[in-house]
């Protein structure tokens, strides 16, 4: 079981065992009651509570003006939200599976990712977009899809990717508090699949920092969203042949925490970046380009990647051959350590 | 602009010493020109333009020995069609020659890119904090990849080796410093291969004496003729001659596929002195060339061979060589076979000796001593001894000799 640091804004506060989904849902009910300029936008996501529940009893505390049922048109959804976002409220938009994003993508990258700069910094676009990612839960073409690349390339938004409950929450809060577009993706895998103790109150976890998952000393494994669950089992089999992996959860994928990296690659030596999107163009590309920046001296071996193969996400029979196991990360761990 | 850099002439050489330049900075030169002269293991070479153009820079300066690969010469190649500018495919073909892109800096061009040390970073990084060069740590494992525990090793040596050692160095004993000569060129190539050849082969080395008067008698009637034939044209003719008898010795050992490889040619290989060290010429197909060509080409490769300008085909190839020594004197040696041929023999001075004829008369002979070593790997003792006997019957009966010939 992961420990957490508690990052909480107040301390000694009381915590209560939370899923992913609940600790995301509680979060935005704090700052729908907080900020009454925090507004939610999304399909299905009022009466209905959302695809994944995420919204779920809001719509019923805070009233449709606050909690929007929207048309079927993300183009629109992120359109409204950015007028929105400029006019002094604060939108957070369900974008109900990041591979729906698409038709809403030339809006997020001529408007939302630009405005400040457009207008020099006379206007911000303060809007939250929240996005389930991510395959192995058997969903159908396009729900599966790992795409933040898209998103992380483009200057002007911020990009996280929380794994845990309590990143989840303390990510969103600051997220909707940040007064730039932020890009919140959610590993559907972990929605449900693990509760831990979440504070109760309002906290925030810093954007841009990534996290020490596992310490080791052998190798660092770099991973988010669901494969820091893959990356921690392929650590646990990596001890019994006496390799002591250290485990990095990035937690943000735009601006990406160099520090942490070459901390700890240069007390490793050795790197291995698990990611489910696909290899080509991956971000793993970029996180290499940064270990080699700070951290090339250190370095005994290649740095190994261990992704998603380039193909489309397959249909759920062929999932779990497409994303990265234990056992193809434990494979990576072999070839640097034994390079 | 055209880099032109120094490359293997053909022996598997991997540096040479820098002789002189043929031309200077502001030349303007034709393609083909020679441009630099190139002490090699054996020889000077002369490196020539692979275009016309003129000469921008040179790197090197003589005296200076480089690696292979390394940058001489940078040329300003003419733009017209004549000028043989490297093609791609050309490129391929000599890695040695290339189009040096306007980003590329000339400086660093000089570096030997053939010979770098592999190793991680962070081996490059232990390296680099303790101020030695990753160049100087050897290798332990088959690869060539200098392992951290290489260059930890390494530290460790040379720690032992800059460690004082207190009391020795209080008794002062006079030091005198030794002449250097530098280990390197001919004289080092010579020892490579005397090395791997004494540590390969195993060599049996036996003597034995021929009679030279009635070869004497026969020279002195060509002198009076007006041709003066050496006594080594003679040799050579009887070795060939007896070398087709006992093939076993005109051959090499293929150590990896368990062969004897008998050779069909009969390339004599000329052990000369130098100035610069041993030099072995070769006569080729000496079994296809009279007594009288094989003496004019003798004289003609120990010319080249003393003058240092022996071209790398004329030293390549030879399957079996003699060394004449006898002008020099000595009465035997142990001759080292030139790798990978399994034989070689070494003739040394002729005396004048009294022995006894058939008719049992003592009367005065000329004695020459000979000294063959083999490799005792592909042949045995009474094989040498039988070839040699061969050899020396066609040198006391000069008539055998003639029967023998084309």
């Amino acid at each position: 079981m992961t420990t957490h640091l508690i990052e909480s804004n107040e301390k000694n506060e009381t915590t209560k065992q939370m899923t992913m989904i609940q600790a995301i849902n509680d979060g935005m009910r704090i700052m729908l009651e907080e900020d009454n300029r925090t507004i939610i936008l999304g399909e299905d996501i009022g009466k209905n509570g959302g695809v994944f529940r995420a919204t779920e009893g809001l719509q019923e505390k805070f009233g449709n003006d606050r909690v929007v049922d929207t048309p079927l048109s993300e183009a629109g959804i992120i359109g409204t939200s950015i007028g929105l976002a400029v006019n002094g409220f604060r939108p957070v938009v369900e974008i109900q599976f990041l591979g729906f994003i698409y038709p809403a993508y030339e809006q997020i990258m001529t408007h939302v990712s630009r405005i400040r700069t457009r207008s020099m910094s006379h206007f911000t676009v303060p809007m939250v977009i929240r996005a389930p990612y991510g395959a192995g839960i058997r969903a159908p073409e396009i729900h599966s899809d790992s795409t933040e690349i898209l998103f992380t390339h483009m200057p002007g938004i911020k990009v996280v990717c929380p794994s845990s409950p309590y990143d989840a929450k303390g990510l969103l809060i600051a997220a909707m508090e940040d007064p730039d577009p932020v890009l919140v993706l959610e590993t559907m895998r972990n929605y449900r699949s693990k509760r831990e103790e979440v504070p109760v109150g309002k906290y925030t976890v810093e954007i841009g920092k990534g996290k020490i998952v596992r310490e080791g000393t052998d190798v660092t494994l770099i991973a988010w969203g669901a494969m820091v669950t893959i990356a921690e089992k392929a650590a646990e089999q990596a001890v019994q042949q006496g390799i002591s992996c250290e485990i990095i959860d990035l937690r943000t994928l735009y601006p990406i925490d160099r520090d942490i990296l070459s901390q700890s690659v240069q007390k490793t030596t050795r790197a291995v970046i698990v990611h489910e999107a696909h290899n080509t163009g991956g971000l793993g590309n970029d996180i290499i380009s940064i270990i080699n920046d700070t951290s090339f001296l250190y370095l005994r071996a290649p740095i190994e990647r261990v992704t998603g193969f380039d193909v489309p996400v397959p249909f759920f029979s062929l999932e779990e051959h497409y994303l990265p196991t234990p056992a193809r990360v434990l494979k990576g761990i072999e070839k640097v350590v034994h390079f | 602009m055209l880099e032109v850099k120094l490359h293997d002439i053909g022996e598997g050489m991997t540096e040479g010493e820098i002789v002189q330049y043929l031309v200077k900075v502001g030349d303007r030169i034709k393609t083909d020109q020679p441009l630099v002269e190139v002490q090699t293991d054996k020889m000077i070479a002369e490196l020539s333009s692979p275009c016309s153009g003129v000469v921008t820079k040179i790197v090197i300066n003589p005296g200076e020995t480089v690696q292979v690969g390394t940058s001489l010469i940078y040329i300003k190649a003419d733009n017209n069609s004549e000028a043989k500018q490297p093609t791609q495919t050309e490129e391929n073909h000599n890695p040695y020659i290339k189009a040096i892109l306007p980003s590329e800096k000339s400086g660093k061009s000089s570096l030997n890119t053939f010979h770098r040390v592999l190793a991680t970073p962070y081996t490059r990084k232990i390296a680099r904090d303790n101020n030695i060069s990753i160049d100087d740590v050897r290798a332990s494992d088959l690869s060539g990849r200098v392992s951290e525990e290489d260059v930890y090793r390494f530290l460790k040596s040379e720690q032992v080796e800059n460690e004082p050692i207190a009391e020795v160095q209080q008794i002062t004993i006079k030091k005198e410093t030794p002449d250097e000569i530098p280990f390197r060129g001919i004289r080092k190539k010579i020892a490579q291969k005397m090395t791997k050849s004494l540590f390969t082969i195993p060599h049996v080395t036996h003597f034995d004496e021929v009679n030279m008067s009635n070869l004497f008698k026969i020279r002195e009637q060509l002198k009076a003729s007006g041709e003066s034939i050496s006594v080594s044209a003679f040799l050579i003719k009887a070795l060939v001659i007896s070398l087709k008898d006992f093939p076993i010795f005109n051959a090499e050992l293929d150590e990896e596929n368990d062969l004897i490889l008998l050779k069909k040619n009969y390339h004599i290989g000329l052990a000369t002195n130098t100035d610069n060290g041993l030099l072995v010429p070769v006569i080729h197909d000496s079994d296809k060339k009279s007594i009288r060509e094989i003496n004019e080409q003798v004289k003609w490769l120990t010319k080249k061979a003393k003058a240092g300008k022996l071209k790398p085909f004329e030293m390549q190839h030879s399957t079996f060589t003699m060394s004449n020594v006898g002008p020099l004197g000595s009465t035997g040696a142990t001759p080292i076979i030139n790798y990978p041929e399994t034989a070689i023999i070494a003739f040394h001075k002729t005396k004048k000796q009294p022995i006894v004829n058939d008719q049992d008369e003592i009367v005065i002979g000329h004695i020459m001593t000979l000294s063959m070593a083999f490799d005792h790997r592909v042949a045995d003792g009474a094989t040498a001894v039988a070839f040699t006997n061969r050899f020396a019957s066609l040198i006391e009966h000069p008539h055998k000799l003639m029967m023998e010939m084309i």
